[in-house]
């Protein structure tokens, strides 16, 4: 048999006590009968298949009910059971900071607001899944909260001047989701129509909902230089 | 015996020799990738949570308590781990024992060749 590629040897690495106590214990709760292995593989493949889809939901609706809106600002925690996300029954969420409140922030004409975590990279998973790699980095985290339009720009997004850009740094206690204005080009949609527009960047606030722009789409190619793709 | 969280366990304890000991700086844990037993435990911590066993927000409220206490050395993303153990224990779910002896048996068992 031949093949075009080889793959290197599976280095294992030593197996670690943690490891060991983890499914030990799992073990023992299965064995006095407290849940069954299935139960733990379905809660383990729930938990990671949360996607920022959920947010998007809560978006296109607030952009189409107001009452729904209003009912998201003012308790966010509450709102999120009406999309079939109950932060503590069961959390899910793979983070030990799970008991929280949740609050939207909505954007406004003179008002932009992002999230970030700078202690860590807590994040609100039930309704916008797992963090990307970069919201976890120290540079995000350390610069956003100093430098806010520029680690915006570097993201492509350029806010006018006065436009107010307001950071919330998430905690222990409390995780936050960006609400955008609705985009120009998008009246008579429907809330599936809305939702696909709402990306996950646009939910944490590094990106804005654009009508012609949604996550699944593949992104166009660049111009390039003869092109003059100019902002 | 219960011991209330007032004690750590000895057959937790021992698990400190295998990571790196908390200092004042490693509260930054964004650097680090959890691995995959910390997401098990997150699993292990809703199937307990689920069946009222131990309810979410009191393993997290115990969190707290312990991983500042008794459990004060090891890093923040170890607290789930040793909590869940540790309150199992207090319940009298399994006892020190049991968990060594299984200790044992799981390493047996992913250690074979």
């Amino acid at each position: 048999m031949s093949t075009t590629h080889s793959h290197a040897p599976l280095k294992e690495s030593p197996l670690t006590e943690f490891e060991v106590l983890e499914l030990a214990v799992r073990e023992l709760a299965i064995e006095k009968g407290l849940f069954s292995a299935d139960d733990h593989r379905r809660f383990a493949e729930w938990a990671e298949s949360r996607t920022y889809t959920v947010g998007s939901r809560m978006v296109a609706r607030s952009w189409l009910d107001p009452a729904f809106k209003e009912r998201l600002l003012r308790d966010g925690t509450e709102t999120s059971k009406e999309v079939g996300v109950d932060w503590l029954q069961p959390t899910g969420q793979g983070t030990p900071s799970d008991y929280t409140y949740f609050y939207v922030l909505e954007n406004t004409p003179k008002l932009h607001n992002v999230i970030v975590c700078t202690l860590c990279s807590c994040y609100p998973r039930p309704v916008l899944g797992m963090s990307p790699d970069w919201y976890r980095t120290p540079n995000y985290r350390r610069r956003m909260v100093r430098w806010p339009r520029q680690v915006l720009a570097e993201f492509g997004l350029h806010l006018p001047p006065d436009v107010e850009v307001r950071v919330h740094d998430s905690n222990q206690k409390s995780r936050f989701m960006v609400m955008p204005m609705r985009p120009e080009g998008t009246e008579g949609w429907s809330e599936d129509q809305l939702a696909a527009i709402v990306t996950r960047d646009c939910l944490i606030g590094v990106a804005l909902p654009r009508a012609d722009v949604t996550a699944s789409q593949v992104p166009k190619q660049p111009k390039g230089r003869n092109g003059g793709n100019k902002r | 015996m219960s011991r209330g969280g007032a004690r750590p366990y000895d057959v937790l304890m021992s698990a400190l020799s295998d990571v790196e000991e908390r200092t004042g700086n490693d509260l930054v844990c964004g650097e680090r990738t959890p691995a995959p037993w910390e997401s098990a435990v997150q699993a292990t911590c809703e199937c307990l949570s689920s069946a009222g066993t131990l309810d979410n927000l009191e393993r997290r409220q115990a969190e707290d308590r312990l991983g500042e206490t008794v459990y004060a050395r090891f890093p923040v993303h170890t607290r789930s781990a040793l909590t869940v153990a540790h309150s199992l224990m207090d319940r009298e779910i399994f006892t020190e024992e049991e968990l060594r002896a299984k200790m044992k048996e799981v390493r047996a068992r992913l250690e074979a060749v």
